[in-house]
């Protein structure tokens, strides 16, 4: 567990468009001699260490794929027996994780054209199903 | 520049304020350090006496506890933030699911502290990724000034 706000635990996350695997990072960041550990998981890796170790894995894990590597914080350590599935934690923010996790593809298409200097206008969203229509459509249905 | 996001556990709001070179204020963080802090056991016991008594500044006390417990931890981000980001329109997985109220208590507060904030939309294709990555890092970038 950590013991202190020293420590910082970290989710990389590998966007579904990248083809950089969660393998990858988990064995360059073992070569780096870095003194963090590491957690290989479905959607990339957890990192753990004192701030400075894990900034330095964090630019190195970046390197790989920039535009397609996100990251963040996580409140847990890794193996916290609160959260670890070995231990039959409970697993609250995977929900989250899995939507933005998709999310990701999209996300890493903006980080790219806005790398770019691309121009983006905006553009209104098509209106929601009005009442009306909808009755329509549950008229056709009917017959 | 510190700066708040909406929803705080968000991965996406914290990865592009991190890369466009500000601080996120992130619910993971407030977390961490409640949760390496040997007074808090094990759930449900998530919150300490002190957190309650902070809650209070944020909500009145005849708003339901759980929305005091989250305001406890959210509310002290908010006091600390200079500008934040908020994610509209997103499907209901997206951010801290169960309690709508707290999130809509500090949309107020952050607009209460008058602090620069920017909406985006939560995108669905690649053009609306596009326009909500432009719309961040040019807020982040206008902050630097």
């Amino acid at each position: 567990m950590a013991k202190d706000n020293e420590t910082e635990t970290r989710m990389i996350v590998i966007s579904p468009s990248s083809s950089v695997t969660p393998d990858q990072i988990t064995r360059l960041l073992h070569n780096s001699g870095l003194e963090i550990t590491i957690k290989e998981t479905c959607y990339g890796a957890m990192i753990e260490g004192p701030k400075q170790e894990v900034g330095k894995a964090l630019v190195a894990v970046r390197k790989l794929d920039p535009n397609r590597i996100f990251t963040k914080v996580r409140g847990f350590p890794i193996g916290d027996a609160r959260r670890c599935r070995a231990h039959h934690g409970s697993r609250p923010g995977f929900t989250q994780l899995e939507i933005e996790w998709d999310c990701l593809k999209l996300v890493e298409k903006g980080v790219c054209a806005a790398e770019a200097g691309e121009k983006i206008t905006e553009k209104p969203r098509a209106p929601k199903l009005s009442v009306e229509d909808l009755r329509k459509i549950i008229d056709e249905v009917k017959q | 520049m510190k700066v708040f996001i909406v929803p705080p556990n968000s991965l996406i709001l914290f990865d592009l304020v991190e890369r466009y070179g500000h601080e996120p204020l992130s619910l993971m963080g407030a977390i961490h350090e409640r949760v390496v802090n040997p007074e808090i056991e094990s759930p449900p016991v998530n919150v300490t006496p002190e957190d309650v008594k902070k809650g209070l500044k944020y909500a009145g006390i005849e708003v339901p506890s759980g929305i005091r417990g989250r305001l406890a931890v959210w509310g002290p981000l908010v006091d600390q933030a200079e500008a934040a980001i908020i994610m509209d329109d997103a499907p209901f997985e997206f951010g801290c699911v169960g309690c709508h109220r707290t999130d809509e208590m500090v949309r107020f507060l952050i607009k209460k502290r008058k602090i620069p904030y920017l909406e985006v939309r939560y995108p669905t294709n690649e053009e609306e990724a596009k326009l909500m990555v432009s719309k961040i890092k040019a807020f982040l970038e206008g902050l630097k000034k």
